[in-house]
């Protein structure tokens, strides 16, 4: 299953992103993924944090082990990216807001 | 046969978005990329912090100007922030295992004790702490968090604020210092103008000191100036 790149205008992206309180790299990926969104996805996103270290159990809805956890629910396929999305490249190819080459 | 290959194929792409996740995981962790881990069954998972993920929480405590202190639930000082030190003026390094109860009067210990246990836990108390010098500082203690057994209060000093009758201190001695330099200048009328707006300047910070602050005896020092 290799989906083709969805930046297509009109499509609703909705993600979740994993987090552990103020630590740094929280800080960092919420930094760098509203900018990701910011520039390829305007208008287009919806990003919900969600702080395990207030509840820890929501860590089982998608199988979250390390924190940052980014997950695209939509569009689907889900995708997991784990890390603060701190190598833009990588997150774009990731969210699959970019083809990997 | 062919259903066959249908299944192995779809098994094979389930492998391998398996390996490619556990790989991501890999990766980040060895870029550190990530500062914290979700471990235990299911659940019942918990969020387990590497250390520098704290850094940020632990400047703010150490340079808040409140106290802070994490205590097991018989008393024994874990974790105290500098402040505490200062308000009680007593080393850090010796507050460390010391019973909690030790540094608070001794009318207010068993309301302490019960404060710590978590059964009988309110969510602040006012207590008087025992300073090493003698004198006693009023305290609220605040629970900010109870977890693992150990409660983690905030301390606040409840003396009244020692800046504004500082300042107003300070305003007396420019006033008094004026007044003088006000006599040495008896012919010299610009020079008695000139004081005059300073001594409204004055005047005027001193109402917004009372303003700021309700300090008790606001109104006998505004009469003063």
């Amino acid at each position: 299953m290799t989906p083709a790149t969805t930046d297509g205008a009109g499509e609703k992206w909705n993600l979740k992103l994993y987090t552990a309180g103020q630590s740094p790299k929280s800080l960092a990926a919420l930094d760098n993924l509203k900018r990701v969104c910011e520039q390829h996805l305007a208008g287009r996103y919806s990003i919900e944090v969600i702080d395990l270290l207030k509840n820890p159990r929501l860590a089982k809805d998608d199988q979250i082990v390390a924190i940052p956890t980014l997950v695209r629910k939509l569009p689907e396929p889900l995708r997991r990216m784990v890390g603060d999305l701190s190598d833009t490249e990588r997150a774009l190819v990731g969210m699959q807001i970019k083809a990997q080459k | 046969m062919e259903r066959i290959s249908s299944e192995f194929e779809k098994e094979l792409q389930q492998l391998r978005e398996k390996l490619e996740e556990a790989e991501d995981v890999r990766r980040a962790i060895t870029r550190g990329e990530v500062d914290a881990f979700v471990v235990g069954p299911g659940g019942s998972g918990r969020v387990l912090l590497l250390a520098n993920a704290y850094q940020r929480y632990r400047q703010l405590v150490e340079r808040m100007q409140q106290g802070a202190v994490t205590a097991t639930a018989n008393g024994h000082i874990l974790f105290a922030n500098q402040r505490f030190s200062e308000m009680l003026g007593v080393p850090l390094a010796q507050l460390y295992t010391a019973p909690l109860e030790s540094y608070v009067t001794v009318s207010d210990r068993a309301r302490l004790s019960a404060f710590l246990m978590v059964s009988a836990r309110d969510s602040q108390i006012e207590v008087e702490l025992n300073r090493r010098d003698g004198s006693n500082i009023p305290v609220r203690l605040s629970l900010a968090s109870f977890a693992d057994g150990y409660a983690s209060l905030l301390v606040t000093d409840q003396r009244p604020l020692q800046w504004p009758s500082m300042a107003v201190d300070a305003l007396d001695s420019i006033r008094s210092s004026l007044d003088k330099l006000n006599q040495s200048l008896a012919g010299d009328a610009p020079g008695r103008d000139a004081l005059s707006a300073i001594g409204e300047e004055i005047n005027g910070l001193a109402r917004m000191i009372d303003e700021m602050v309700d300090v008790e005896g606001s109104a006998e020092r505004k009469g003063s100036l």
